[in-house]
């Protein structure tokens, strides 16, 4: 029987994620009787949705065994090129092509660092976080900016970044949050890119050996976090219409925390798109759900922690058998 | 006389201030299993290399069925049937037996604008390819190779040469670490790539895995061909003699 399980859940590393959200869900169903409801609901998906359009993507680039510590970065600054674009007068689409185009810059940039000057990622993108960060500062002096007008300067384009659909309490980020994991879902396990990207993190000399354009395929996951963590950033803006240069502080841990409670091993070749997303919504989850149950919020860190201590615990035990 | 289907002429290669091969030459028949052995550092796996295309020789000329090739990549030796089986590397453990099969050379369909992986048609065609390198004893081509012994694990491996066409492979001690069991299992598939035309170089620096099977015997050492012999004409102590020595001589002792 518990072979079975074990068995199950390494084919599926998704599923020790699924039932822990159900865990927390139930838990915090009884603590609070708010928790049920579709307000709160539209809550758990616009925070998670922040994060998990990141932790997505992030899952994809830790199969192909590589970390990006500067998402948190990248987000800040999206949304504050965002803002500056639009404030300057720039059309609102080409605006949102600038801001996504600086994330897919900064993908570009830690993937051709990781990749020519063979340098860990993790030291790469630490590096890229904090000069991003001190750029951001000193480029906004520290202050926030918002947009000029606020929300009725684009209401169509906030609208569809992260609007309220219809009159429910639901926002639109779900939406794309919803379509990333389904696409990149579909990417990994039905396309050749996702089949190199476990080969190059599962073990990247046979896999240059067989063919697989490997330096290639972790360029491409690079590019892919950068241009969707600013992608984030949009969202952000969208349901906040203001940025400020500290934003996403400590995300960069969160996508990864999010990536690791899903089944993905910090080594490579294991993982799973879909546990990401749980694991992003499970976050949030939490995160809500301790405000509602009337907990102090300083709890969300320590309980994330240890659901990720208990994660990667579990996912090694089950390993060996 | 058959024509020779690869013909290696005079082979040097230098790494840095090393020189791994002076002057080598090979030549390899179809259906036939040529040994490569000599001890450590002889150069067995450099020649193996330059003619997979993993190196480029310094000196020398490769002829592929009497037309000379130069090969800048394995991707470019492989399109041209020559094959080469790594002993450690070559498979990823975390994935299951197809993926690994068709890794790099993924068989693609198009559904509208997309190219996605018919996986459908790769299953069918690795149960038919190890089929015919017979290992039976696979149960689930959906199984992890993590979870296979070391003997199917190179019989895969030899399996995915054969189907993608090799008229020549090159097994670079493709037994190390096996038990004996395996080994038998292992040596059954290169049998079967005589049986079907293929030219073997088979290296090894372990005579006994290999002196049942080989037709013929190369000998290296530290880069220099010591000689080549035909089975009949040796014993099997009298080619450990040679390797040991470097020297041909060492024959008329034994024999």
């Amino acid at each position: 029987m518990i072979q079975v399980i074990a068995r199950s859940i390494k084919r599926f590393p998704e599923i020790a994620a699924g039932v822990s959200f159900l865990v927390i869900c139930v838990v915090f169903a009884i603590l609070s009787n708010r928790f049920l409801t579709l307000s709160t609901w539209g809550e758990i998906l616009a925070t998670g949705a922040e994060l998990g359009i990141i932790a997505v993507p992030v899952a994809l680039l830790m199969i192909s065994g590589n970390f990006d510590l500067s998402v948190g970065s990248t987000y800040a600054l999206s949304g504050m090129v965002f803002i500056w674009a639009l404030n300057s007068g720039l059309h609102p689409v080409i605006s949102l092509i600038i801001a996504i185009a600086s994330g897919a810059g900064v993908g570009f940039f830690n993937g051709t660092v990781v990749l020519k000057m063979h340098i860990h990622s993790f030291i790469v993108t630490l590096g890229v976080m904090m000069l991003l960060r001190g750029l951001l500062l000193v480029w906004t002096e520290g202050f926030p900016a918002s947009v000029k007008g606020g929300k009725a300067a684009h209401p169509v384009l906030f609208g569809l970044l992260a609007g309220r659909i219809g009159r429910t309490p639901l926002r639109t980020s779900a939406i794309w949050f919803i379509l990333t994991t389904a696409v990149l879902t579909f990417v990994l396990f039905n396309t050749r890119h996702g089949n190199w990207t476990f080969a190059t993190g599962g073990d990247v000399e046979s896999a240059r050996d067989e063919g697989v354009l490997v330096d290639r395929v972790q360029l491409i996951n690079f590019v892919i976090v950068g241009s969707m963590a600013a992608v984030s950033g949009l969202l952000e803006v969208g349901r906040m219409f203001s940025a400020f240069p500290t934003l996403g502080v400590g995300m960069e841990l969160e996508t990864i925390a999010s990536a690791v409670i899903g089944g993905c091993l910090l080594t490579g070749g294991v993982g799973s798109v879909f546990g990401a997303f749980i694991g992003a919504l499970l976050m949030s989850t939490v995160r809500i759900g301790l405000v509602l149950a009337g907990a102090p919020a300083y709890w969300y860190q320590a309980f994330i922690g240890l659901l990720v201590i208990i994660a990667v615990i579990l996912r090694e035990r089950m390993i060996k058998i | 006389m058959k024509e020779p289907i690869v013909r290696m002429v005079n082979i040097h290669k230098k790494f840095g201030e090393v020189q791994a091969l002076k002057g080598v030459d090979l030549e390899v028949y179809p259906g036939e299993i040529v040994g490569l052995v000599g001890d450590n550092g002889a150069g067995k796996t450099t020649l193996a290399k330059i003619l997979a295309g993993v190196y480029s020789p310094d000196r020398g000329e490769i002829y592929l069925d009497g037309e000379k090739v130069r090969f800048s990549s394995p991707n470019e030796a492989r399109a041209r049937g020559v094959g080469i089986v790594y002993q450690d590397t070559g498979l990823v453990p975390l994935m299951d037996i197809t993926r690994n099969f068709f890794l790099g050379k993924e068989i693609l369909k198009k559904i509208g604008p997309l190219k996605v992986l018919d996986k459908r048609k790769m299953k069918q065609e690795v149960k038919r390819a190890l089929d015919k390198v017979g290992i039976a004893s696979i149960r689930n081509i959906d199984e992890k190779v993590a979870f296979l012994s070391g003997g199917e694990r190179q019989a895969i491996k030899i399996g995915r040469v054969l189907f993608f066409k090799a008229r020549v492979v090159i097994l670079d001690e493709p037994m190390r670490a096996l038990s004996v069991k395996e080994v038998g299992k292992v040596l059954a598939v290169v049998e079967r790539l005589k049986e079907s035309q293929i030219a073997v170089v088979y290296i090894t620096h372990n005579i006994f895995h290999i002196y049942r099977t080989a037709d013929r015997f190369v000998i290296l050492d530290k880069g220099i061909k010591v000689g080549e012999v035909r089975k009949e004409d040796i014993t099997e102590e009298g080619l450990i003699n040679i390797i040991r020595t470097g020297r041909m001589e060492a024959i008329k002792k034994t024999s």
